[in-house]
């Protein structure tokens, strides 16, 4: 059971033709705040911060250039928390000014279920775990990547990268990934994660060829990690089947990726299967 | 300047090696016989630009006359993005690089000690389908690219412990120098080209403010030649400071090193030359001193006390040559050698000796 709250300060959008993002309130608001009984100024800032505002400039220009312009972004608070910090959480969005049509209030064992029934495009966590059950039940999830210096990320322009991997192999390659100790489940996962990457890739190619070339506020970008530059051409091919052409890509071949994470800092990262195993600690 | 390979606080190791793991997994199952790129803090990595490889003058033209819109729009031409790009001023280096890593591959076949070449370019995204496909044309191993869409290549340079970075484009060059990273600005050859060999990388360097600092051609151009061969045979057992080149010299002498340990010194397949206008007889000491000082070797060290440079290489025909000066450059490229200028210290302020008036800077748009 959940409950959904419309916030009165933001213009409701067409959540059908939006770009629904369902973002966890951990993200936005710092979840370490000390719990004071009745405590009731706003709370700390969290990683999400310049993702939303981010958004903002997203959504902003897309409207300066088409008022009725329908294909925007719709942020949706998901929040676990206990009954007595809603009315704080909804009071701390409005304090800076931040544009999330709605809040859902829900037990954490209903997350899945409340995405599931709002038509959410993509979900996003701070945490990898919830990021992989909510891939893993089908629901489209992305990372919000957790810059080192939370200063340093821009809020002027909305950067999103996608892993493409998974997206740039072969289906024989894939398979080839079962002799080297891969299980079945893993497989699954990529197949998985790869379908519901396609549908929020589709939205964003749309969204970014509203704007030109330079000076865009959304930047899209594509990173392979472990392959090879015949996959990650495959990629940026698939993207581009999709409706998406991507502003920057990276081809790793194995090399570390978080110095280069650290540079583009993203906002949002699109994970391949590979990223939900154990040894993905490259982000924290 | 860069040491061989700067530290990397940032990466933390099980999520690398777990990369690693299934990097090697990748290349494992498609059981290609093409070899896996060594990882970057053991390679020497060298960043080669788009135009620096391959040869775009004519979509350059597009880009400069009739914007970035056109431009992406030629090259994501279906009949364009499959047409091989010509080859590029850097492109004989990269064969010759690749030619140095399977002598290393045979002789020490564990090893990632070698070179790796990195595509960094700030062209869009989608031009890398054409740039991948022509690599793919003339079978080059270069596995690592960095496409960023605009943005400076400077930061990502660091990212990809780069060694030396290629550029046609002074500015960013320039801006890697004072990064500490080496870079030098290419430039096509004229129309001249000389046979290179392709069994033996050889690499030229102009000494001072390339392998050295410009210490003592500040002397040379502020006081005059006297004063400097003067200074310079005072100074002899004083090691001159280092140079942004120095450290790419260093990295080479290490591969040449691991020929050597395998008794190939007559067949090493890297040739390190010196090619400097300070003669033998007096300042030229102090040059090898230094050197020495600082453990390198050099095969062949060339004092041309002030004489042209240009038909000197032409007889070496080195596949890349380094120096600060412009006026070298240019004798170097009239020749036919591929002349790649370091834009660092007092000579950048001096064209043929004289003074250059500076211009006011203009404020450009940054790419």
């Amino acid at each position: 059971m959940d409950s959904m709250v419309r916030n009165p300060d933001v213009k409701q959008r067409d959540a059908a033709q939006a770009v629904v993002v369902a973002v966890s309130s951990d993200a936005i608001f710092d979840p370490e705040v000390e719990q004071v009984h009745g405590a009731t100024e706003p709370l700390r800032k969290g990683d999400a911060f310049s993702f939303m505002k981010a958004i903002q400039v997203v959504n902003e220009r897309l409207l300066t250039m088409n008022s009725d312009e329908t294909l925007l972004f719709d942020v949706i608070l998901l929040s676990n928390d206990s009954e007595e910090k809603h009315s704080r959480i909804i009071a701390s969005a409005k304090h800076y000014g931040l544009d999330i049509g709605r809040f859902c209030f829900c037990n954490k064992e209903d997350s899945i279920e409340s995405l599931q029934s709002n038509n959410v495009k993509l979900f996003l966590s701070t945490d990898t775990n919830d990021v992989c059950k909510a891939l893993q039940k089908g629901v489209p999830a992305a990372l919000l990547y957790r810059p080192t210096d939370p200063h340093h990320q821009t809020e002027d322009q909305l950067k999103v990268v996608f892993s493409g991997d998974v997206i740039g192999s072969s289906e024989e390659m894939l398979h080839g990934l079962r002799e080297q100790g891969f299980t079945e489940t893993q497989l699954q996962g990529f197949k998985t994660a790869k379908g519901s990457v396609k549908e929020f890739a589709v939205l964003m190619g749309e969204m970014r060829r509203r704007f030109g070339l330079e000076g865009s506020p959304l930047c899209t970008g594509l990173m392979t990690v472990w392959s090879s530059r015949n996959v990650c051409a495959s990629a940026l091919k698939t993207l581009r089947g999709w409706g998406l052409l991507v502003d920057e890509a990276f081809c790793l071949a194995g090399a570390p990726r978080s110095p280069i994470l650290n540079l583009v800092q993203p906002h949002i990262l699109c994970l391949d299967g590979l990223y939900h195993m154990e040894g993905f600690t490259g982000m924290s | 300047m860069s040491e061989i390979k700067p530290t990397n606080p940032a990466a933390t190791h099980t999520g690398e090696e777990k990369d690693w793991a299934a990097s090697k997994a990748c290349s494992d199952s498609l059981k290609t016989k093409k070899p896996k790129p060594p990882k970057p803090q053991n390679a020497v990595t060298i960043a080669v630009s788009s135009r620096t490889l391959f040869n775009m003058v004519e979509e350059r033209k597009i880009y400069e006359e009739e914007g970035v819109e056109k431009y992406m729009a030629y090259m994501n031409q279906q009949k364009h993005e499959n047409e091989p790009l010509m080859p590029g001023v850097a492109f004989p280096l990269v064969k010759a690089l690749m030619t140095v890593n399977s002598r290393l591959r045979q002789l020490y076949p564990d090893s990632e000690e070698l070179f790796d070449i990195v595509l960094m370019t700030n062209n869009h995204a989608q031009v890398g389908v054409r740039l991948i496909n022509s690599i793919n044309h003339y079978d080059l191993t270069i596995e690592r690219f960095c496409m960023t869409g605009g943005q400076s290549p400077i930061g990502y340079l660091k990212a990809y412990m780069t060694n030396l970075y290629l550029s046609k484009d002074g500015e960013k060059v320039t801006e890697a120098i004072e990064e500490g990273i080496a870079a030098a600005t290419m430039f096509t050859s004229g129309d001249v080209e000389n046979q290179l060999s392709d069994t033996q990388l050889k690499v030229a360097f102009d000494g001072d403010a390339v392998l050295f600092s410009d210490e003592s051609e500040i002397i040379a151009k502020q006081r005059g030649l006297d004063k400097f061969f003067e200074h310079e045979q005072e100074f002899e057992n004083i090691p001159l400071k280092k140079g942004p080149l120095k450290c790419f010299l260093e990295a080479l002498g290490k591969l040449q090193r691991k020929f050597y340990a395998k008794n190939e010194r007559m067949n090493c397949p890297i040739r390190t030359y010196l090619v400097t206008a300070r003669s033998a007889a007096s300042s030229g000491a102090r040059a090898l001193k230094t050197l020495r000082s600082w453990g390198l070797e050099i095969d062949e060290a060339l004092f041309l006390a002030g004489a042209p440079k240009g038909p000197l290489l032409q007889i070496i025909r080195p596949h890349i040559f380094f120096d600060d000066q412009m006026f070298h450059i240019e004798g170097a490229k009239e020749l036919g050698t591929i002349a790649a200028h370091v834009p660092y210290g007092i000579g950048q302020k001096y064209h043929k000796g004289e003074l250059i008036e500076q211009p006011d800077k203009d404020v450009k748009d940054k790419k």
